[in-house]
């Protein structure tokens, strides 16, 4: 029965040319199969984002060091650090210089990157991280003008333009070569191959790996970075107890189901943009969950604090930007994104 | 076992060299500070979690009882629409080392290898590798564009895409980083940090070539530009060689659509090569007689030599592989028989050969492959033998079709040094105490 139905399908195929159309088709031909919608160059254009050391793809303008030096300290210096020194554990842009054979190398633009043009492409792609694509291009010109002045590449009074950027030689450019492997060589060795007198064993390092789901009572960091804020805050919970003389039996994840309706709604949207300050305290926010930083806020009362989040605020420790930087939210959703975060930092 | 370590003369040495070792990992203080505790309570520091499960055991349920769930019915169909496994595996997960990375958005999670089978991952358990965060994308509203040195610039929807005949490989997908934080010394205490940034699915989509054919890649194309839709716009460049040969264009895996954490609705998948090729949520290729050398390929990966100079285009992930049981997280049970597993892969093509030691590189015996032995795939191998609680330094080594041997680790920092970060593709050690338990050590 099915043999037949496969006879009447491959007839019926023939009957509409499909068979002979699908035994012509030969890879060689472009546009065989005809899909798919001609490029304008206007759509490409949008789109073509991408700079080649050759300076290739760069557009049209100029930019200097000291226009640069302002927007880098609005923009970039909360994470990267005032000189390119990196806060915290954000990238270092700056210094590194002859650090490369030592037992701890500095990678950065000036110590390591081969190419200018790298930079004026991923700042232009990349950054700044929490709002990627928003810089003209002038502003990506001044910037990478300022980055490459603060690793000693260019002069104060230098202009970065579209047709010097690939001129510019950077220190590291001639040390990179194609990958040469194999290179090295083991061979299949099955009896004696090595004294197992000679052999040294070293262990692990231990406390650094999260280990709770297999070792039982570990005290070890936890297995996500919200497990680790979440682990940070209970043990604050609990000092804080303590310090009063209450006694409290720390409730492991047991929070998410006591937030009100608001809060739940907004928890995505604080992922999505207000997480990346909030959740690590970055550039002087209140970091969630931290109850201190948040006890003094909170006092102000919800509409304060939603209007600070929505109109931007400068406070005692950083700016606080207009809705975090993201104008496309909705006030609803700015609301709802205070609510989680207030009522995760109780 | 006894086959394997002859006479009693290796094995006292074995034990003894199991016992050295413990003075060994003198470079943390904090691992003094636990053993001083363990000794002290005269037992082993470390309660492995699935010996409690089994404490938790309701006896009701057990024969010659009637369990519960055989008194009363199950919940029908459609309860839950989109399957999840059952609630006594929530332990397998997706891990991350939050200190890795300042914070979860341009991070790394790792695969739970130790719980896994086969040789497929599912579909939730893929590795996570994200510069941006994961964007949502409406397959409706995605675009891919092709053009730069091609006859005709397209612009494809995903429908568009659909319509091309599909093809579904099997092959893994790995980051060059996965063991990185092992070159200067043992850092992780689970296989999941040392080797989860791993995974293997079969993928469907579209050659590249196909779609290169289609737009007509002219004669001075030599490279290909692939960037991402994402908040990174994560690019590499790739050459047309590899484009021609293999690269895909994938909208599926494992027989569904991409998860957004692998590029819904869209990804390239260069097969063997370092994951960070792959380029998720993939809305552009450009054809150019030159490489880009964009922040992903001379920033990040690129592999730092002692001598300061530093290796590019550092593509193939080379032979690997790794015992997952017993691992940290799998310890020994019991004495008895015990089937050795795990898993060997090869950037250059199909596992050959894996072999075994049990005392640290000495002696190797030869492992059995078992399941598809596929090109460019997780395989995995297997040995069954017989443990009687005596000391073991277990290790694997991996041999390729091309004949290329897995390195041990200090034929790798010979040439390498320590500060390549990526591609650390040496054999990898355990060590089985006495007790059962698994730790991982290295051996030079
Ligand atoms: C909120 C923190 C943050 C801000 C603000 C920020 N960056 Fe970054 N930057 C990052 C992170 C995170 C990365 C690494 C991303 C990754 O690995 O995918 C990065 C990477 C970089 C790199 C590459 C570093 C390397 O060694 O590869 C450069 C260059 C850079 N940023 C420049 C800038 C500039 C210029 C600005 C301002 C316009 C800026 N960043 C603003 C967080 C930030
Ligand atoms: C670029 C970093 C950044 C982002 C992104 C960000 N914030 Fe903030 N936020 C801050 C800083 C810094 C402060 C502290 C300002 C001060 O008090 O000096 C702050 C303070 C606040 C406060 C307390 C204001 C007060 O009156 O004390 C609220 C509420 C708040 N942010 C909400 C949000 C919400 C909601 C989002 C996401 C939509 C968000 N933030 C995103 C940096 C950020």
């Amino acid at each position: 029965m099915f043999k037949s139905l496969d006879n009447k399908l491959k007839k019926s195929l023939m009957a509409l040319g499909l068979g002979a159309a699908i035994a012509a088709s030969g890879l060689a031909n472009a546009g065989q199969f005809n899909i798919g919608t001609t490029a304008t160059p206007e759509e490409i254009a949008g789109w073509d984002i991408d700079i080649r050391p050759d300076g290739m793809g760069l557009p049209e303008g100029q930019g200097t060091v000291e226009a640069g030096e302002e927007q880098y300290e609005a923009l970039c210096a909360t994470c990267h650090g005032l000189f390119g020194e990196g806060e915290g554990r954000w990238p270092v842009l700056a210094g590194g210089q002859d650090t490369l054979t030592e037992e701890r190398p500095t990678k950065t633009v000036g110590s390591y990157w081969p190419y200018a043009s790298t930079l004026y492409d991923y700042i232009r792609r990349a950054m700044p991280f929490t709002a990627p694509r928003s810089l003209s291009d002038q502003q990506v010109y001044d910037i990478t003008a300022y980055v490459l002045y603060l690793n000693e590449i260019v002069d104060e009074d230098f202009v970065l333009t579209k047709d010097n950027l690939a001129t510019i030689e950077m220190p590291n450019q001639d040390n990179f070569f194609v990958d040469p492997r194999p290179d090295v060589k083991n061979t299949r060795c099955m009896k004696n191959c090595a004294d197992p007198k000679k052999l040294q064993i070293a262990g692990t390092l231990r406390g650094i790996t999260p280990v709770g789901h297999f070792v039982e009572g570990a005290d070890a960091p936890a297995a996500s970075h919200d497990a680790q804020m979440e682990q940070e805050h209970n043990k604050e919970k609990v000092r804080k107890a303590s310090l009063k003389g209450e006694e409290v039996t720390s409730s492991n994840g047991g929070g998410a189901s006591a937030l009100s309706e608001s809060a739940t709604a907004g928890q995505s949207t604080y992922d999505g943009a207000c997480k990346v300050c909030h959740g690590s305290g970055l550039t002087g926010s209140p970091k969630i969950g931290d109850i201190d930083a948040w006890a003094g806020r909170i006092k102000q009362g919800m509409p304060v604090l939603v209007e600070h989040a929505i109109k931007g605020f400068t406070g005692d420790t950083g700016v606080m930007p207009p809705k975090g930087g993201r104008v496309d939210l909705s006030d609803k959703q700015v609301e709802d994104a205070v609510a989680y975060m207030v009522e995760s930092s109780r | 076992m006894s086959k394997i370590i002859k006479g009693p003369s290796t094995r006292e040495l074995m034990a003894q060299m199991v016992q050295e070792s413990e003075h060994l990992s003198i470079n943390d203080r904090r691992d003094f500070l636990r053993k001083g505790v363990a000794a002290a309570a005269g037992m082993a520091a470390t309660t492995i979690a699935g010996s409690s499960i089994a404490s938790e055991v309701n006896k009701a349920n057990l024969p010659p009882n009637e369990p519960a769930w055989g008194k009363q019915l199950g919940h029908g169909v459609v309860e839950h629409p989109y399957g999840s496994p059952s609630k006594f595996e929530n332990h397998v997960v997706r891990r991350t080392v939050p200190w890795l990375t300042a914070d979860s958005i341009a991070s790394i999670s790792m695969t739970p290898l130790q719980d896994l089978k086969g040789i497929i991952t599912p579909n939730g358990l893929v590795f996570e590798r994200y510069h941006g965060g994961v964007p949502q994308i409406p397959v409706e509203e995605h675009r891919l564009i092709i053009h730069g040195l091609v006859e005709r610039p397209i612009i494809f929807t995903m429908e568009d895409l659909m319509r091309f005949p599909s093809v579904s490989e099997i092959k893994f997908i790995e980051c060059p980083a996965n063991g990185g934080m092992e070159w200067k010394g043992a850092q992780m205490e689970a296989l999941q940090f040392t080797h989860g940034m791993l995974s293997c699915c079969e993928w469907t989509g579209v050659p590249l070539k196909v779609l290169l054919e289609e737009a007509g890649v002219k004669p001075e194309g030599k490279w290909i530009l692939a960037e991402g839709a994402d908040g990174s716009h994560m690019s590499r460049s790739i050459p047309i060689e590899k484009a021609l040969e293999d690269t895909l264009v994938v909208y599926a895996q494992n027989g569904e659509m991409l998860r957004p954490e692998q590029g819904y609705p869209l990804r390239l998948l260069n097969p063997g090569w370092e994951g960070n090729t792959s380029i998720k949520w993939l809305r552009r290729l450009e054809v150019g007689d030159k490489p880009w050398y964009h922040r992903e390929e001379t920033s990040k990966y690129t592999d730092l030599m002692p001598d300061g100079r530093a290796r590019k285009f550092t593509f193939v992930q080379e032979t690997n592989s790794v015992i997952t049981s017993p691992c940290p997280e799998k310890p020994m049970v019991k004495p008895g028989f015990v089937e050795i597993e795990g898993l060997a892969w090869s950037g250059r093509g199909k596992i050959k050969q894996v072999d075994i030691s049990f005392d640290g590189g000495v002696t190797w015996v030869p492992a059995k492959l078992k399941g598809l032995v596929l090109d460019k795939a997780l395989t995995r191998f297997s040995l069954v033998t017989k443990w009687d609680g005596q000391p073991w330094l277990l290790q694997s080594r991996s041999i390729d079709e091309t004949g290329y041997v897995q390195p041990t680790l200090s034929q790798l920092r010979k040439v390498r040094g320590g500060n390549s970060i990526y591609h650390k593709n040496s054999i990898h050690t355990w060590k089985v105490a006495p007790t059962g338990e698994v730790t991982n050590v290295q051996i030079t």
